[in-house]
């Protein structure tokens, strides 16, 4: 008869015990006081801000932020699927028009920070419903090793250009602050210019990235010559000492698309008190400072210092829009979209 | 009369048991899923208009079609490559197998979607080895193929090496007494080796087809349109559809019954036990020529399999993406590993009943492991939305507002496999042992 030694149990019990315990101790410290942000603002940039909250209050931010795969309209989806029993107190969106959706759907309560009264009328709603603050800009960025001085796309009509075919980029629009810029295109040129214009993209074989991260990651690396992306996104590329130049588009005629981002209170969420205190932070000089200078965001404030090597809002000229109007474009829109780029 | 009576004991509690696994898989999937159909059926006309103008479209059909060629093609290639690595890997002299094997797993760790990215930093046109042929390459099906080939090649290759090693020897030795002299080793592997495994590499077959068709991040950066991403506008974009959603996921109960009955028969239970009480001990093949040539193929595995992490890796440390490492990971290490630890004991303890249940053909055991596959097969999103309608309810906040909702969704997703993996070795058992230990009171 084969005998074996018998096997300790002790592994076995360790396997078994670790994700329990793992599970039990971080659930022990959550005794402070906290507030639950969701936020399609690039994580990298949005942390660092809750972290300083975090430090100057006391409490926990707990934030859900966007991904890669599920982009700028996971959070909001997300909130609009939460509806019936509200998870989160506060939506950072990065452009105010998603928080429209929200509006909309009855999902938001008004709030009016008093820390908000230097910001702008244009870019915040006077009831309270959303507040702006901390603006990115939607540009072009040119890959200058593959795009000579005298070429340079100066318009984002400069997409649908033969010179180009094959060799532009933009970001799916069904998804992210593109949704936007689409939009906001229909709503400034009307349906049939606009149409005409993607088609136009179309046939000039305009690649379709995953994100505007993506289209970063095409120009920087000379897949593409220059693609459509947000002014975060451009900081990003020149951090990474990529081969970039950046244009504000269209400052010869309809201007450059500027989407704040926006603070929402949202409506039954679990911490009202706490969610005000967030946002009365997050409107604030000081975050629009911050943002500034890490993420290369525009203040709304003229009295804030613009990022390095960008210019001030004064200083751009910039498509006026309705983002109430905007809001609904881009409902009305999602069906040709869908068509457009083959879903 | 003692026996008779063990042996109804014995059954009763195997049906409790199953019961109560089936009870479990109805709460975590048939509920979210049977959520969504009500918000389909009470939504808005419209919608529902819209949804069957959807599903009339044929462009629709043929993209499903292209996705499940696709996937097809992802499988053969992992499969193709994978068993002979598995295989090589776990029963053979080659050296440093063991490292080998490691490395070459690791891959299956990391999302797919970061494989690509490494990917892209070799091949893309500005990449360690790239150009404009490369990219033209990599930017298509080609490159689809590529990265989940190499990404899902190690599951085959693990599967194939576990159903390997539970291979009793002693059919091995009986199999070389009649094999001509010299000459065994090609006709033992290729026709009773390999063919005894068959439940593990059809299971596998099932896993990497499954993963490659629902993928939707490595698609979407390759740019080659997947059936998944049609799924995803109807929640990701701004006209949040989950209704909508769900019905598009409704023509993937089709394939998942063809998978399912295609595994079932490529895998079909045997007239006798593979598993041994010797299973485990079986020495180890001596290549002798095709030692060489064998190691250099295990190596070049491994090699596709890191150099993704590797350019990746590289770039990190030069752009000091290290040094950051901890202002990132903060509580993410923990959190993942407490919930996927917590979920693996769910779906191991699921998978054994169930696994059991079906290798022996309980009643209604097939039912419920269609229903598994079915959350395997339906995207991640549609699934979470299903879960979010379910359990974020006032009454159901302790459940939703900690970690059990993260459990619920993996276990979920993934009891498929755990409930096939075992199911897999359990058929490849002796009823007879079971009786046995039954008969002494186990």
């Amino acid at each position: 008869m084969i005998k074996r030694a018998p096997r300790s149990c002790a592994p076995i019990a360790a396997t078994l015990l670790i994700p329990f315990l793992l599970a039990w101790l971080p659930a022990r410290a959550a005794e402070k006081p906290e507030v639950v942000v969701y936020t399609s603002v690039d994580q990298v940039f949005s942390e660092p801000i809750f972290r300083a909250f975090e430090a100057r209050w006391g409490g926990t931010v707990r934030a859900v932020f966007d991904t890669e795969e599920t982009k700028s309209t996971g959070v909001l989806n997300r909130l609009v699927a939460e509806s019936r029993n509200p998870q989160a107190d506060v939506f950072w969106s990065g452009d105010p028009v998603r928080p429209f959706v929200l509006i909309r759907r009855g999902l938001v309560d008004k709030y009016v920070s008093p820390v908000a009264t230097s910001i702008p009328a244009s870019f915040k709603a006077t009831d309270g419903s959303w507040t702006g603050f901390a603006g990115r800009a939607r540009v072009l960025l040119v890959n200058s090793r593959i795009v000579k001085p005298g070429e340079m796309p100066r318009s984002v009509r400069d997409l649908a250009k033969p010179l180009w075919k094959g060799k532009t980029a933009i970001a799916n629009p069904l998804f992210g602050t593109t949704t936007m810029h689409v939009a906001a295109l229909f709503a400034a040129w009307g349906d049939e210019t606009s149409k005409k214009f993607f088609e136009d993209l179309k046939t000039n074989e305009v690649r379709i990235a995953s994100s505007n991260g993506e289209v970063k990651r095409l120009v920087a690396s000379g897949e593409v010559a220059f693609g459509l992306a947000d002014t975060d996104d451009a900081h990003e590329a020149f951090a990474e000492h990529a081969p970039i130049e950046v244009v504000y588009p269209d400052q010869d005629g309809i201007g450059s698309l500027v989407m704040p981002t926006a603070a929402v209170l949202v409506r039954g969420g679990p911490h009202p008190n706490e969610a005000r205190k967030l946002i009365d932070y997050l409107v604030s000089s000081e975050v629009e400072a911050k943002l500034a200078q890490s993420a290369a965001h525009l203040p709304l404030r003229p009295e804030v210092k613009a990022p390095i090597g960008a210019p001030s809002l004064g200083g751009l000229k910039t498509m006026s829009v309705d983002y109430g109007r905007v809001a609904e474009t881009m409902q009305e829109l999602q069906p040709w979209l869908r068509q457009w780029v083959g879903f | 009369m003692g026996r008779f009576l063990s042996r109804r004991a014995v059954r009763a509690q195997e049906q409790l048991f199953f019961w109560a696994v089936a009870a479990t898989v109805a709460l975590a999937v048939v509920l979210p899923l049977a959520v969504l159909t009500g918000q389909l059926a009470a939504g808005d006309p419209a919608q529902r208009h819209s949804v069957l103008a959807t599903l009339a479209t044929p462009s629709l059909w043929l993209l499903l079609a292209r996705s499940v060629g696709l996937a097809i093609a992802v499988t053969a290639l992992s499969l193709t490559v994978g068993v002979p690595i598995g295989f090589l890997l776990s029963r053979t002299d080659v050296p440093g197998r063991r490292s080998a094997f490691l490395l070459h797993a690791f891959p299956m760790f990391l999302p797919p979607f970061a494989m690509a990215l490494g990917w892209f930093h070799i091949l893309g046109r500005n990449g360690a080895f790239g150009s404009e042929s490369t990219s033209r390459f990599f930017f298509g099906e080609s490159g689809l193929l590529l990265v989940l080939g190499a990404t899902f090649t190690p599951i085959a290759s693990t599967m194939v090496a576990l159903g390997v090693r539970g291979i009793d020897p002693a059919l091995e030795e009986a199999a070389r007494l009649v094999a001509p002299p010299g000459a065994w080793k090609w006709p033992l592997a290729t026709r009773i080796v390999l063919p005894l495994a068959r439940p593990a590499i059809a299971l596998a077959a099932l896993v990497v087809f499954t993963l490659s068709f629902s993928e939707l991040g490595v698609p979407m950066f390759l740019r080659v349109k997947a059936y998944p991403a049609v799924v995803f506008s109807r929640l990701g974009g701004i006209d949040f559809q989950p209704g909508e959603a769900f019905a598009l996921v409704l023509p993937l109960l089709a394939i998942s019954a063809l998978v399912l009955a295609g595994e079932r028969r490529w895998a079909a239970r045997r007239s006798f036990s593979v598993l041994g009480l010797r299973s485990g001990e079986s020495p180890l093949w001596e290549l002798g020529r095709a030692r060489a040539p064998a190691t250099t193929l295990c190596w070049l595995a491994v090699a596709v399999s890191i150099a993704p992490i590797a350019s990746l890796a590289l770039r990190a440390a030069r752009g000091q993406g290290f040094s950051s490492l901890g202002d990132w990971a903060g509580a993410g290490l923990v959190n993942s590993l407490s919930v996927s630890g917590l979920a693996a004991i769910a779906i191991a303890i699921l998978g054994v009943v169930l696994g059991h249940a079906l290798a022996r053909g309980l009643k209604g055991a097939a039912l419920v492991d269609a229903v598994t596959v079915l959350a395997f097969v339906t995207p991640a999103a549609v699934l979470g939305v299903g879960l979010i309608a379910t359990w974020n309810r006032p009454a159901t906040d302790w459940v939703y507002r900690g970690r059990a909702i993260l459990v619920i969704a993996l276990v979920a997703r993934y009891t498929a496999i755990g409930a096939r993996t075992i199911a897999v070795a359990m058929a490849q058992g002796s009823p007879h042992l079971e009786e046995a230990a039954a008969a002494f009171g186990a």
